[in-house]
């Protein structure tokens, strides 16, 4: 069903063109040939848009980043790097950093060990479909309002969840979130109940693409359900689990939702992730210069793994494992 | 001819246990998802009262307690009479409705012409789309608040939904994008030769898409309507939406947990319907189009 | 090496729909059958339920002197070469093909020396470190057959594996998998819905229809005396063609009656036929033994040319011959137009004789 999209022989271009494509890198709104001008108007307006809420913005970030903003009637001062410099010599800072990639590893681990072991056994189920439509609750609640509602059950006094801590033995009388030791764990809680089924719904599509005839071969050669499960499945899954891992480290970065109605940051600094930190920096104590610059870093990270992740989708190969092609 | 179940022999340890574990395994995680949202729900019905009775540490019995109230709806009218949950339902409804559209729109457009179109730079294009999408809010939101104060955008509907279609419309393009990739050119090139132009070649091919836009729509407005960050920087004022509110519902003394409970299911409920809706089309949404479900 | 059975074999998927019926077969220590049919048959069905993939619905396979049914296809001691070669992508081809020794615990010095022999037979050692994507569809072919003759099964199971190659390497891998299989002296059954496979390997070709066997002979057997109408169109290219006669009396002699001509038997014929008292009869005849000329020829029919295909050496032409198509073959010379007139020309002694009624072939007296 795709196309061919090499430019020699993509379908919707005609012969006449050629020539001025060579000679631009995005299509000239002031030298078209006849018939790439409907292309152009077709996705100007987004592109205009998305350009003006986009690109302004981070000249602007860019701006701030080097100067010490100013409010109301007083001016910007240029500071130069010295925003930067704060940056990496301030603790929270690279607290922030590590708190993250704290908050992220467990998280994902957690995740990805519930969610494949979930997937799995749903797709031994009868019940996979109503099952499944039913763990995925959880995802359709805004982040928000999952925290507060957790906030709630881990209330140390009418907390219902603090009250079933509490009669395992695993909490005193202080709440999850009351203790710098603890909060942590209790911010990854929430992120696991919301984000474990998604885990799942991409692994359950991965274990329905693994080829049938590779599973048979392997039974034939002589193995049982648990080698054809790590001997077959899981390679076959593989491509799937790092897209999903990639994603939610990235989301780890964006969402910030829960973890404001949970704890804002504390108690101390313990659940102060780097883009709490920043969002304190910048909308709390109104240091713009310094949140921008600190936003900079953020940005620039998540550029990175972006691209990682790009690269590992147009994989030709990746690409052909993802839409479950078989190898014949 | 042959069937695609993968035959199993019931033999082995490993797989008796397996059977046996799984019912059990498959329970515990449905009440682990639904006990948080199920408590929501029935929390929303108690008064301040019931809501804090809680049993004693280790007094498994007690359970019975979080059963044990009179249900009363006061929370829910109150919402709507004292503290203007229904203006707040009015604009996260419009501002996410709103924003889909524009997106969705825009976006197809868009998505149809990268997808039929070839050009040095395409690559570096899309990525720098679906960057936008990927940019911490956080980061993005202080240029854009500075921005939208100037242009008097702040806590204002239009500001509102022009702010979530920074994630809105370029999720659209790149998904929709996918989507055109799929439906084969051939069918444009037959309403040219039958004599229509351009453009309604491409609105020929609108009618098999619509079922992945109308689900791209559903996905928009999911995004926006559950968004705390955008809502609460940019829409505070005149613009607030209920996750907003929700949280404001939240003050240093007397918190009424009653009310925020019942906020919160005002919040979720009719995202519950939506989410089955476009239940397909989760995975692909939720993964930015590498897994198709 | 062991005998292997079908007693009473049925396959219902439930629903009413019965892939495989009522099977009957005995197949011989060391022998190659091929199980031929078309898409739906139950070939693949019966390979599968021999495999231990398929439940059996009901009946018994037997390996050697051993009931399978309750066994998983570990425990059955086979090898099976996929129609898509199922190889792993994420392993090496040397991996691939050691995949079965590793299940068996075999140690790996062992492994790596028999995965080497097996690879230089097959002349594909240069490729071991290379994966699956790399290779050719007759590379992973032969990965595939690797990684089934490792083991030294007792049972070699083929479905369909070289369908998906060209047309000359099907033709080269024919002999190489015919001699291979004389080689190593493993039972095999090979399924195929080519008839010109199963006619060129097979020692016993087992010939399935809609579930049910028609056939299970040699290919000689199969082809020259086919067991009903079905398998005689179904094995030989080009096809049988069939048309409906009736006996009738000429001259106070039995012949056959078609249309308004009337048809002389031969003697052989003539015994058989009376014997048989069948009245309705569909006869068939080969195209390499009929023949059309453009001259007027005592003893032919007339018929009107329906199409011309040049086969290379002839050339097959299809006439309309009352209200039935017959192919014959031509010289390269003969040039006729749709529509024109030509004659046709077949002998009694080479028709193939079929009950009108249930397809069956009329018995040849002895």
């Amino acid at each position: 069903m795709t196309i061919s999209a090499s430019p020699k022989t993509h379908p919707a271009m005609s012969d006449q063109d050629w020539g001025f494509l060579t000679m631009s890198r995005l299509p000239s709104k002031y030298n078209p040939a006849p018939s790439r001008m409907f292309y152009v108007y077709l996705a100007a307006p987004a592109i205009t848009l998305l350009a003006a809420i986009t690109i302004y913005p981070f000249l602007w970030l860019v701006y701030m980043s080097f100067h010490k903003v100013g409010f109301g009637a007083r001016e910007d001062i240029f500071v130069g790097f010295d925003n930067f410099s704060r940056m990496f010599s301030d603790s929270k800072y690279i607290d922030g950093w590590v708190l993250l990639l704290k908050y992220s590893a467990i998280c994902l681990s957690i995740q990805v060990f519930v969610g494949v072991a979930l997937a799995v056994v749903l797709n031994n189920s009868r019940y996979e479909k109503i099952l499944i439509t039913l763990f995925l609750m959880p995802m359709m609640v805004s982040p928000v309002v999952a925290g507060l509602l957790f906030y709630y059950l881990y209330n140390g006094t009418f907390g219902w969840y603090h009250w079933i801590f509490e009669s395992l033995g695993l909490l005193g009388e202080a709440s999850i979130l009351a203790s710098s030791n603890t909060a942590l764990y209790g911010i990854i809680l929430v992120d696991v109940w919301q984000w474990t089924p998604l885990i799942t719904l991409i692994t359950l599509a991965g274990l329905k693409r693994v080829p049938q005839d590779q599973l048979e071969a392997n039974m034939v050669d002589g193995a049982g359900s648990i080698s054809n499960f790590f001997n077959v499945s899981l390679p076959n899954i593989y491509p799937f689990l790092l897209i999903a891992i990639l994603l939610r480290f990235m989301d780890n970065f964006r969402f910030i939702d829960a973890i404001l109605a949970l704890t804002g940051g504390g108690p101390g600094n313990s659940t102060r992730l780097l883009p709490v930190y920043l969002f304190d920096v910048s909308f709390q104590y109104f240091k713009l210069g310094r949140g921008g610059a600190i936003a900079l870093t953020l940005l620039i990270v998540t550029i990175i793994f972006g691209l990682i992740l790009v690269r590992i989708l147009e994989d030709p190969a990746r690409k052909k494992a993802l839409s479950g092609e078989t190898d014949s | 001819m042959a069937s695609r179940e993968i035959i199993s022999y019931d033999k082995g340890v490993a797989i008796k246990l397996l059977k046996w574990i799984s019912p059990v395994f498959l329970g515990f995680y449905l009440i682990w998802a639904l006990l948080p949202l199920f408590i929501m729900f029935m929390a929303s019905f108690k008064d301040l009262l019931d809501a804090f009775s809680v049993p004693d540490a280790g007094d498994w019995a007690g359970v019975t307690m979080f059963f044990d109230f009179s249900p009363t709806f006061t929370h829910y009218v109150a919402l709507f009479t004292e503290n203007n949950f229904g203006v707040y339902l009015l604009n996260s409804l419009f501002a996410s409705i709103g924003s889909a559209i524009i997106a969705v729109t825009l976006g197809s457009m868009c998505a149809y012409s990268l997808s039929r179109s070839e050009f040095r730079g395409k690559k570096d294009l899309l990525f720098w789309i679906i960057s936008t999408r990927m940019a911490p809010i956080v980061a993005v939101i202080v240029p854009l608040y500075a921005i939208f104060r100037s242009a008097d955008l702040v806590g204002t509907l239009p500001g509102l939904i022009l702010a979530y279609t920074t994630f809105n419309l370029p999720f659209a393009i790149w998904m929709l994008k996918g989507f055109f990739d799929g439906i084969p050119y051939a069918i444009e090139e037959a309403a040219q030769v039958d004599g229509k132009n351009r453009f309604q070649a491409f609105l020929m091919i609108l009618p098999l898409a619509a079922p992945g836009i109308g689900a791209f729509v559903i996905l928009c407005i999911l995004f926006a309507w559950n968004d705390f960050l955008f809502s609460t920087i940019i829409g505070s004022g005149g613009a607030k939406t209920l996750p907003v509110a929700t949280k404001e519902l939240v003050q240093p003394q007397n918190i009424d947990w009653g009310k925020i409970m019942a906020a919160g299911i005002v919040t979720t409920a009719p995202m519950i319907p939506l989410g089955l809706l476009v239940r397909r089309y989760l995975v692909a949404g939720l993964t930015m189009g590498a897994v198709k479900d | 090496m062991v005998t292997v059975s079908f007693n009473n074999v049925w396959k219902d998927y439930g629903g009413g729909a019965l892939a495989v019926k009522e099977l009957n077969m005995n197949i011989k220590d060391g022998e190659f059958v091929s199980l031929l049919g078309p898409s739906g048959c139950g070939k693949s069905t019966s390979l599968r339920m021999l495999a231990g993939l398929e439940h059996i619905s009901s009946g018994e396979i037997v390996f050697g002197d051993k009931i399978v049914n309750t066994l998983p296809p570990k425990d059955r001691d086979i090898a099976m070469v996929f129609e898509n070669y199922a190889l792993y992508p994420h392993k090496t081809i040397f991996d691939n093909i050691a995949n079965p020794l590793k299940q068996a615990k075999i140690p790996a010095d062992e492994i790596k020396r028999r995965v080497i022999d097996v690879a230089k037979l097959l002349e594909i050692e240069q490729l071991l470190e290379r994966r699956p994507q790399e290779l050719s569809g007759g590379q992973k072919q032969r990965t595939a057959i690797g990684r089934a003759i490792v083991r030294q099964p007792q049972v070699f199971l083929f479905d369909e594996p070289i369908a998906h190659l060209d047309a000359k390497l099907r033709a080269r891998m024919r002999s190489e998998l015919k001699h291979l299989q004389h080689k190593l002296g493993v039972t095999t059954i090979y399924v195929t819905h080519d008839q010109l496979e199963a006619l060129t390997m097979a020692d016993r070709i087992a010939v399935m229809n809609d579930g049910v066997l028609q056939q299970f002979d040699t290919p000689q057997e199969v082809y020259q005396n086919p067991a009903n109408s079905w398998v005689a169109t179904f094995v030989g290219e080009p096809g049988m063609s069939l048309m409906e006669m009736e006996m009738t009396r000429m001259d106070g002699d039995l012949a056959l009656a078609f249309e308004n001509k009337t048809i002389k038997l031969d003697l052989k014929n003539k015994a058989r036929l009376t014997a048989a008292g069948k009245t309705k009869l569909l006869v068939g005849i080969r195209p390499d033994k009929a023949s059309v000329s453009q001259l007027e020829i005592p003893g032919a029919f007339e018929c009107q040319i329906y199409s011309r295909q040049l086969l290379g050496a002839d050339v097959l032409v299809e006439v309309e011959f009352g209200t039935s198509r017959v192919r014959a073959k031509a010289d390269t010379s003969f040039v006729g137009a749709v529509g024109a007139v030509c004659h046709l020309i077949f002998r009694s002694e080479d028709m193939y004789f079929f009950d009108a009624e249930d397809g069956k072939a009329i018995p040849h007296q002895c």
